[in-house]
């Protein structure tokens, strides 16, 4: 009776437990080649460890190209872009959760056809603007995106949250002589924490990664940034496999470990359940 | 903290300050993507070459690309990305978010594990899949090997190539395994409880509750997923295999990017993303009419 009761749940497990191994697998290979001692013959077997952790890689590619120029301007772009989406969509969603219903919906509307418009029907014209405004081949190009909240969905998110904030809380500062200023960063804001948590994750993923636009829009290399870097170690040479995953291996680990810190926050039930709560 | 205090002579209304609030989103967006997307537009009807002043061309952008065979395998090579990417890559988030949706221990783990690879900077994503696929000595082809199965040249070889470029993009399919997590959460357990009580078995539960209540859901992630194939494949060609071997994976986007910004034709490159922007406005269109009807003969 018991083994009867056990046993599915211990597959599901098992099932479960498997299928989380296979999306870690690349990752891992990508770490465990990234040890391996450049210009040795490649392995004839899947290699579970390196024989010898050769950790000089890393500091190798510093060495060999800018890469602590590239990681300085990824680390500005961030540092600037993710701050300025989290003010433009926090205050786009107070706003909407608190405007009447006419004008919201017409905002929020126009926010769900954009949010159908890709990146690429987007590319042509934004270079000629960029121009214009005399931006390309600066930091700005890649920076400027977060005045448009970077995705219309941030915007959508912070509203969700914003509508399940009592509005006697905010009726009440409203009393107190409260502007909308100070009701938005002294009662909205600190309620809706796991937002802020999950859209700064997204953002900073999004700026990090970004390869699309230093390919479009930079074309000096002091203005590089990571993702330009790692083509330029594959330019270096393609079949150095150990130093291209070193690279690669540098540019995840922030993320990932950004992720596991925050995943909690970030995938938890009731965050989940709360962000698509619409009812 | 008041961002108003230097309007102390007329402090606006509440409801102007609100509005306000929505300035920088709403100028962001309409600078940076309303226009620039309308220009494309308009440009697609005339020659510009991103400098001189764009001169009107009527629809000769269009008869251009339709004489052009290579802007043709694009479009073939696009289509078929979509008809197996799209489908996979909701298939494998909706059996993910099934399996894992159980609140327990370990799972916020599973779960986590499965989001992982989404997370992965794109460059950093393709490099890592070049090693995998590698014909010789990537780890993909050893496991086949140890397995007694034929190892393909992945990206070397045209059929193998463009699966190449879906499996990968297989492994990220976070967005699409939160939002439907989300999905199931928010189906009332009371419906299960009271299908139990009626005698529904499992099978029947998910086919008659969790499937219709979720499928909104679905079939958002199915628009998005089509729209959003038309960005997505533009890093991982542009890495791996720039557009080869013999043209096997040249996706819209990449031809786009080479027309606008090695060729200069800025005008054809428009013209070209209208195109595809038309065919899946009619793919999306015909999908959801055909979901319509079949949910209407449903109930």
């Amino acid at each position: 009776m018991m083994i009867k009761q056990r046993l599915p749940r211990l597959l599901h497990h098992l099932l479960a437990l498997g299928i989380s191994l296979l999306f870690l697998l690349p990752l891992y290979w990508m770490f465990v080649s990234s040890l391996r001692e450049p210009g040795l013959p490649p392995p004839r077997t899947i290699e579970w460890w390196p024989t010898d952790a050769h950790w000089s890689n890393y500091p190798e590619l510093f060495t060999l190209l800018p890469m602590a120029r590239y990681l300085r301007n990824s680390l500005l772009v961030v540092a600037a872009a993710v701050p300025l989406t989290l003010l433009t969509a926090s205050l786009a969603g107070f706003g909407l959760s608190q405007l009447p219903d006419r004008p919201r919906r017409r905002v929020i509307n126009w926010s769900v056809l954009f949010l159908l418009i890709p990146a690429s029907a987007v590319w042509l014209f934004r270079f000629q603007i960029l121009r214009w405004l005399g931006l390309i081949d600066s930091l700005w190009a890649l920076i400027l995106p977060a005045f448009t909240a970077s995705s219309p969905l941030f915007v959508l998110l912070y509203f969700w949250s914003f509508r399940r904030v009592p509005g006697e809380l905010i009726e009440a500062a409203r009393l107190d002589g409260a502007e909308a200023g100070t009701a938005w960063w002294r009662v909205g804001l600190p309620l809706v924490r796991p937002t802020t948590v999950a859209v700064s994750v997204l953002t900073f993923v999004l700026y990090w990664s970004d390869f699309i636009s230093p390919v479009l829009y930079i074309y000096q290399a002091r203005w590089y940034t990571l993702p330009i870097g790692l083509q330029l170690v594959k330019q270096l040479d393609a079949t150095n496999w150990p130093l291209l995953l070193s690279a690669a291996a540098i540019m995840t680990l922030p993320v990932t470990m950004l992720f596991f810190v925050l995943q909690r926050t970030f995938l938890s039930e009731q965050s989940l359940g709360q962000l698509f709560d619409r009812s | 903290m008041n961002l108003f205090a230097w309007l102390r002579g007329r402090v606006p209304s509440y409801s102007a300050q609100l509005r306000l609030f929505l300035l920088p989103y709403l100028l962001g967006t309409g600078v940076l993507v309303g226009l620039p997307a309308l220009f494309t537009l308009g440009m697609a009807f005339t020659e510009f070459n991103g400098v001189a002043r764009p001169q009107w061309d009527g629809l000769a952008n269009f008869q251009r690309l339709f004489e052009s065979p290579v802007v043709r395998l694009s479009l073939r090579n696009s289509l078929i990305f979509l008809l197996t990417a799209v489908p996979l890559r909701l298939l494998a988030a909706l059996c993910l978010a099934l399996l894992l949706q159980k609140r327990e221990r370990l799972f916020g783990f599973y779960r986590a594990a499965v989001y992982l690879p989404t997370v992965i900077p794109e460059a950093a994503y393709a490099l890592l899949w070049l090693w995998i696929f590698n014909p010789f000595y990537g780890p993909l082809n050893m496991a086949l090997g140890w397995l007694g199965l034929p190892a393909p040249d992945w990206l070397g070889d045209p059929t193998t190539a463009i699966m190449a470029i879906v499996l990968m993009s297989c492994f990220q399919i976070g967005e699409g395994f939160v939002v439907l997590l989300a999905g199931l959460q928010n189906i009332p357990r009371a419906l299960y409880e009271a299908a139990t009580v009626d005698g529904a078995n499992q099978w029947q539960a998910f086919w008659r509750i969790t499937l219709p209540l979720i499928f909104p859901w679905m079939l958002l992630l199915t628009v998005r997923d089509i729209v959003m194939s038309l960005q997505n494949t533009f890093a991982p060609t542009y890495i791996l295999t720039y557009g080869g071997p013999y043209y096997a994976t040249t996706f819209v986007p990449l031809l786009v990017y080479e027309i606008a910004f090695d060729l200069f034709d800025f005008g054809l490159a428009a013209a070209l993303m209208v195109l595809a922007f038309l065919v899946l406005g009619w793919l999306i269109f015909g999908l959801v009419n055909a979901v319509g009807g079949w949910r209407r003969h449903d109930d």
